[in-house]
């Protein structure tokens, strides 16, 4: 009778260690191992550029070392997907113009959390099926971009200019308030 | 064992269906069949390109990517129903998926990652195929798999841990040259020979793609052109085999319409050398 469990223990070991590119598991060769996490590592990179194609122009040549820092920080994902991926990677970076968080990303960011939520008391992300409500402000020009959604209505993007008001602009994005399942 | 389902379709000349070629698999001629990857697919709303691949009288094939079958888990129902209702909406002769796992412990891999060539492992991926194969409307085809990484400890070789499995579940085989050339070539041993070894009286189609040869290493990238080696194993199948279907897959740095249709015409030549061969 097949361990199963032995077995799962064993099948994560080694997918976290490929994504870690460290602590192979005994017998495997570590050289085809390395090459075979490199893969996984730029595949979930690919991905990620294709879903944030603000984001990966924000960091500009930086963007594979970085992600690539990330995956090997961060190991395998409970979620897959170019979109969570990229979610989880703004949230790892952190805020800031310096963390690539540039106008475009924001506006990612914005319809990223609007598609998908952190999923409850676990790991990872699942759609967003309530209502979503939320804001990016831009200072160039300034405007406020506004997203809300709701079922059965589905979701609708605006922008609304701002007064130029010569303070400095806040850095990152502020999420407005979720109202979630509660409407859903 | 399980009974063996015979085969009753046949498929001939195919290409992967991507939206990013779905014009030029459109006008092309002498098709037969697509493959979609099943999960890219809401069966609700069905992609134009494949309503007109229906029209054209083209067979669509599912092609799942997410099963995990050769993971610790069951597979998932949901997936499972998700496969099955796009196989119902495509009329589907036949769907397929991987010998791989591409979670485990709660985590993704991105992947189709290979399994452990043991017994152990065959037991495990025997009841999760039966259990998919249950839950199918159509014969389940399962691929073998590309891998740069191998477990230690393996019991037998790919070719004779296919066979194994393709026998304890009845299920078909979706024959990859593209995958067989990578994995005799990163681990050296003869394709050719190897490839008789394949239970290739129960292939339900063939899969040919691309790749690359970099420091020494072949990667199976489906976004290069189709290796001559890998249209060489195309001819040596042919030789031996009469499968229902083969098909070209591309999955990114398209090619121009032109180039598709040359890589096809390539792939259609190459059978014919192997059929030519036959006495």
């Amino acid at each position: 009778m097949a361990d199963r469990a032995e077995y799962a223990a064993r099948q994560a070991a080694l997918l976290e260690a490929l994504m870690r590119g460290d602590g192979y598991p005994a017998g495997f060769d570590s050289d085809r191992a390395g090459r075979a996490g490199s893969s996984l590592r730029r595949k979930r990179a690919r991905a990620v550029r294709s879903a944030w194609p603000g984001l990966s122009a924000g960091l500009g040549p930086d963007f594979e070392a970085r992600f690539d820092a990330f995956v090997r920080a961060t190991g395998p994902p409970a979620s897959d997907g170019g979109l969570v991926d990229g979610l989880a990677f703004v949230d790892w970076l952190g805020p800031g113009e310096d963390a690539g968080l540039t106008e475009p990303v924001r506006v990612e960011l914005l319809l990223a959390r609007a598609a998908v939520r952190r999923r409850r008391g676990a790991d990872g992300f699942v759609r967003r099926r309530g209502a979503f409500v939320g804001a990016a402000r831009l200072g160039d020009p300034p405007r406020l971009i506004v997203v809300i959604q709701a079922p059965g209505v589905g979701r609708r993007v605006g922008s609304v200019p701002l007064p130029r008001t010569g303070r400095p602009r806040p850095a990152a994005a502020k999420d407005g308030p979720e109202i979630d399942e509660a409407a859903g | 064992m399980t009974a063996m389902p015979s085969i009753t379709h046949s498929l001939g000349r195919g290409v992967g269906w991507r939206p990013e070629i779905d014009g030029a698999i459109e006008r092309a001629e002498g098709i037969g069949f697509v493959e979609v990857v099943a999960e890219t697919i809401d069966p609700r709303r069905l992609p134009a390109g494949l309503r007109a691949a229906r029209e054209l009288g083209r067979a669509i094939v599912p092609h799942g990517i997410s099963l995990s079958l050769g993971g610790a888990d069951p597979p998932d129902p949901r997936r499972l129903r998700h496969l099955g209702a796009v196989a119902d909406r495509v009329g589907a002769p036949v769907v397929s998926e991987h010998i791989a796992f591409v979670r485990a412990g709660g985590r993704e891999a991105g992947h189709l990652l290979p399994v452990p060539r043991t017994a152990e492992a065959l037991e495990i991926l025997v009841e999760n195929v039966g259990l998919a194969q249950r839950a199918l409307p159509v014969p389940l085809a399962l691929e073998h798999v590309a891998c740069l990484v191998e477990w230690p400890g393996a019991e037998m070789d790919e070719a004779a841990f296919v066979g194994e499995l393709i026998e304890r579940t009845g299920a078909l085989l979706l024959l990859d040259l593209s995958n067989l050339y990578a994995n005799a070539h990163n681990h050296g041993y003869d394709a050719a020979a190897a490839l008789t070894r394949f239970p290739l009286d129960r292939i339900a189609y063939v899969h040919v793609g691309g790749g690359v040869l970099r420091d020494g290493v072949y990667h199976d990238t489906h976004s290069h052109p189709v290796q001559p080696g890998v249209l060489g194993l195309v001819e040596e199948l042919y030789a031996v085999a009469d499968p229902p279907g083969v098909l070209l897959e591309r999955d990114d740095d398209f090619p121009s319409e032109e180039e598709l249709l040359a890589e096809l015409a390539a792939i259609a030549e190459a059978a014919d050398r192997g059929r030519g061969r036959r006495g």
